[in-house]
């Protein structure tokens, strides 16, 4: 297993003094389904932009496939466009990442910036709309869709870039559950396929059942856990300390208790 | 604001349409090296922040609302290249998509509303709140600009249509077009911007940018006035061009009449005026070359040779003033005063 | 003059009895001219004789109808026109009633109150038709208020028309097609769509406003709550544009827009834009014809 991206040391400051990451030492090989989990503000989204090179570090290195990643090195037009077909990123808000007239020109975006010829661009769309059952929406104006289709435009609108490596922010917010079982089924595919996937969430239920690794991330932004989900998820007093999950006395099957729990999920 | 297809007349809309695509031009190379890729997202979200200024309505005193434009202060946060750009692509769309507005009309309304606005408003902002100003200066300087560019932009639109009657006639002398001749058309939309549109847009620039200034100053970075002398010298050259709109009306400007011209109006002529009336023989008399036969040539070159002469004698000025101040810090441009 | 969109049909229904409250009305507004929006996808996709032409074809028709117009001076001429636009309007599976109530509040209104005075002795003196002392409404000034209102409205009725059955989408690609730089049609495609999203925010926020208000508030405070609310859209704005940017850069942007453009015109195309030309010629041919009218 080689590594993709290896981090060292990575300090990112907004100005002003506010740290978004502070001091994190983390790698992340290839074919790894990585959840990095952590309370709002602890620096999850901006670790994810940094993975793909929207965001770069004050102090520390960051490398990826080898090759350090800057802003530097992102203006060599050959290594960019190496870097961004093999990494792809999936916002959190799926509207953001919809700029194009229509469906079918978001899924043709990323293929056309390639370089690659119109034929090869309209068959890799067709590829990945039919997999992604949105061939019927094609010729609509992306604003128009519904948040389920809006996501899944958003999934392909990557995906015809063919990448190694998907970035997730926040996957499962604003999905309906049955678009997060959809969702759920693509981790599952990916995994399959051995793409490295690295998701940042809040929701530790989703990130247990298709991860094989979790990292948490404190409230001063620095790694403060690192493991098999099974391992982490047990720390009950290192995830009450993050802020990550809480305590408070609630109801259930008829009788009052108290113990450690996310909201955001059923259980009986 | 906004004008609809069908008060221009071809002549007018024409000319305008045409005059815009240079102006598009230039603007789009300004930007690029100013924004650099980040100029599709940026225009895009100021174009559209155009586009909703223009629905919210602001209640102005009793019961009526009015609506701003909002284009001096786009301009003062992406500046007047970015800003004419923002709003001409508002105005594409509302035309477009929503069916409002003309378009032949939509170099008029580009011409008024993202060129003369924002760069008038940015300018005279620029002007006043200097380099680093303080937030109150900021927000004054802000609110005269705004005033002056939509009053300005409702001149042009006045002017716009205050020629139609001029240009397009039937034998009857009959407007076919706008039917308001320049003297009623003009007042009208000043009046209505100096009392009612301006003091909103004002009272509107004025607050965003307290509140800007106090919550996300970034935004107010002041943006660089960049070689505006230029362009001063630019719209110089176009009203020196537009001179000859003058030999159109007829008659005298008022409290200019000749001696003989006096005597006609009212019948007899004040005894001062009769002596000192024919002391100076003028050089150009009546504004008219004796050499040139053509009125109107005659006219522009009469206001080439006096343009010219303001500007040199201003230039000598300039320059022994400077002279007389030991040589200023900062180096006087060519032409002196701009 | 009018402020643009104050006169966008105000479709939703009016509370019974009651004065709606400054905030009610715009979040009325706005989400009319939302729903417009919407409906006209359904209404571009529609079969009709308008839908079924290339989009091309239809944006250099509203430059030439509108030229057109621009050229005719006579009355009768003007009107024919102006019932052309209803036609193709019919022809197109769109509502004449609609259709005309839509070019009325959009343009006709604003035409009658412009040139009403234009209409009287003050402006253009002339023989007599409604005596009323210094306002009287005479001949050559009814015929110059008419000769005005109808040639806008048929611009602005064709204007409509092709912007009711055509996709927005096809346009920008038709735009693109014929000649626009990739960028600004980038562009264009971007401030729609943020459009649609920044005036839901503004629905809302005039919704919540009306919820949480007991009485109306003075024209200041409300003056107040719309400023600060505009600065935040300013803002709001300017951070989306950044997200939006990274979101390009993502996908490997760095300055170009290339597009794939699919429009092919059709025999059906060739002949309307033959028969436009025609009948633009013939316009203007019996308005020379007709003219002193």
């Amino acid at each position: 297993m080689t590594d993709e991206f290896v981090l060292s040391g990575v300090v990112h400051a907004y100005g002003a003094g506010v740290r978004a990451l502070d001091g994190i030492d983390l790698t992340i090989g290839s074919g790894q389904h990585v959840a990095i989990v952590g309370a709002n503000g602890s620096g999850k989204s901006t670790l994810l932009k940094m993975l793909d090179g929207l965001v770069f570090c004050d102090s520390g290195t960051i490398t990826a496939f080898g090759r350090p990643l800057t802003e530097d090195a992102l203006e060599d037009p050959s290594f960019r466009r190496e870097f961004r077909s093999r990494v792809g990123f999936v916002f959190q808000d799926a509207d953001v990442q919809l700029f194009c007239n229509t469906v079918f020109d978001e899924l043709a975006f990323g293929p056309l910036q390639l370089g690659l010829p119109h034929d090869e661009v309209r068959s890799r769309v067709g590829e990945v709309a039919e997999a992604l059952r949105i061939d019927k929406l094609l010729d609509r104006a992306p604003y128009m869709l519904s948040g389920g289709e809006k996501k899944r435009v958003a999934i392909a609108s990557v995906l015809t870039m063919r990448p190694q490596v998907l970035l997730m922010d926040e996957p499962t917010n604003a999905l309906d559950p049955r678009s997060q079982v959809w969702l759920l089924g693509v981790l599952a595919q990916w995994k399959a396929e051995g793409r490295t996937v690295v998701i940042a969430t809040h929701d530790l239920s989703a990130a247990a059942e298709s991860c094989d690794r979790m990292v948490v991330l404190s409230e001063e932004h620095a790694v403060a856990a690192d493991g098999t989900p099974d391992e982490v998820l047990g720390q009950r007093e290192l995830l009450l300390s993050v802020n990550l999950i809480h305590e408070h006395e609630h109801r259930h099957h008829g009788s009052e208790h108290m113990h450690g729990h996310a909201h955001g999920h059923i259980h009986a | 604001m906004h004008i609809p297809d069908g008060y221009l007349g071809p002549q007018t809309y024409a000319v305008l349409d045409a005059a815009i695509i240079p102006i598009w031009i230039v603007a789009g190379g300004r930007i690029k090296k100013a924004l650099k890729t980040k100029q599709v997202p940026l225009l895009a979200l100021g174009a559209a922040f155009s586009f909703v200024i223009m629905m919210f309505n602001v209640p102005v005193i009793g019961g009526s609302t009015g609506h701003a434009v909002g284009a001096t202060l786009i301009a003062i946060i992406l500046g007047p290249w970015a800003a004419c750009i923002a709003v001409s692509i508002s105005l594409v769309v509302q035309a477009l998509v929503f069916g409002d507005g003309g378009i032949t009309a939509i170099g008029a309304n580009v011409i008024n509303m993202a060129v003369v606005m924002p760069f008038v408003g940015f300018y005279l902002y620029r002007l006043i709140a200097g380099d680093d100003p303080s937030p109150a200066r900021r927000v004054t300087a802000a609110g005269i600009g705004s005033y002056l560019g939509i009053v300005a932009a409702a001149v042009a639109a006045g002017i716009e249509f205050g020629i139609q009657p001029l240009i397009a006639h039937t034998a009857s002398g009959q407007a076919l077009y706008a039917p308001y001749p320049l003297n009623v058309a003009v007042p009208a939309m000043a009046l209505e911007h100096m009392l009612f549109f301006g003091p909103l847009e004002a009272v509107v620039t004025m607050g965003i940018v307290v509140v800007l200034a106090r919550q996300d100053s970034a935004l107010l970075q002041m943006k660089p006035a960049a070689k505006p002398l230029r362009w001063l010298w630019a719209g110089f050259a176009g009203l020196l061009l537009l001179t000859p709109l003058g030999t159109l009306a007829p008659g005298t400007a008022w409290g200019e009449w000749s001696v003989s011209e006096l005597k006609a109006a009212v019948g007899y002529v004040p005894a001062g005026l009769e002596k000192v009336g024919g002391l100076w023989t003028a050089t150009i008399p009546d504004y008219a070359p004796s050499v040139i036969r053509d009125p109107l040539v005659g006219y522009f070159l009469a206001a080439v040779v006096g343009a010219a002469l303001v500007v040199g004698v201003t230039w000598v000025i300039g320059k022994l003033l400077a002279r007389r101040d030991g040589g200023s810090a900062h180096p006087t441009p060519p032409g002196g005063a701009a | 003059m009018i402020p643009v969109l104050a006169h966008i049909s105000d479709t939703a229904p009016r509370k019974r009895g009651g004065v709606r409250s400054l905030a009610r009305r715009t979040a009325d507004t706005i989400s009319g001219a939302v729903r417009e929006v919407l409906e006209n996808d359904d209404l571009a996709s529609s079969p009709g004789l308008m839908q079924a032409l290339d989009p091309r074809v239809k944006l250099v028709s509203i430059v030439l109808f509108a030229v057109t117009a621009s050229f005719v001076h006579s009355l009768a001429v003007l009107v024919a026109l102006v019932l052309a636009t209803m036609v193709l309007a019919a022809a197109s599976g769109v509502g004449i009633g609609s259709f005309a109530r839509k070019v009325w509040s959009s343009a006709g209104l604003f035409g009658v109150l412009l040139s009403a005075p234009a209409a009287t002795a003050w402006i253009t003196p002339g023989a007599v038709l409604v005596p009323l002392g210094p306002l009287s409404i005479t001949a050559p000034g009814l015929l110059i208020a008419a000769r005005l209102i109808t040639r806008v409205a048929a611009g602005a009725g064709f204007g409509l028309l092709v912007v009711w059955t055509t996709r927005w989408t096809d346009l920008l690609r038709a735009l693109g097609a014929l000649g626009v730089p990739d960028l600004v049609v980038a562009t264009l495609a971007m401030t729609q769509k943020q459009i649609m999203s920044l005036l839901r925010t503004v629905e809302n926020m005039h919704l919540a406003r009306e919820s949480r208000m007991l009485s109306g508030g003075t024209a200041k405070e409300n003056r107040g709550w719309v400023v600060e609310r505009m600065a935040f859209v300013a803002r709001r704005s300017m951070k989306t544009a950044d997200d939006v940017y990274d979101a390009m850069l993502s996908r490997g942007f760095a300055g170009e827009m290339p597009s794939l453009v699919d429009l092919r015109a059709t025999a059906r195309d060739r002949i309307w834009l033959a028969a436009s030309a025609a009948a633009c010629v013939l316009a203007i041919g019996l308005d020379r014809m007709v003219l002193p009218l």
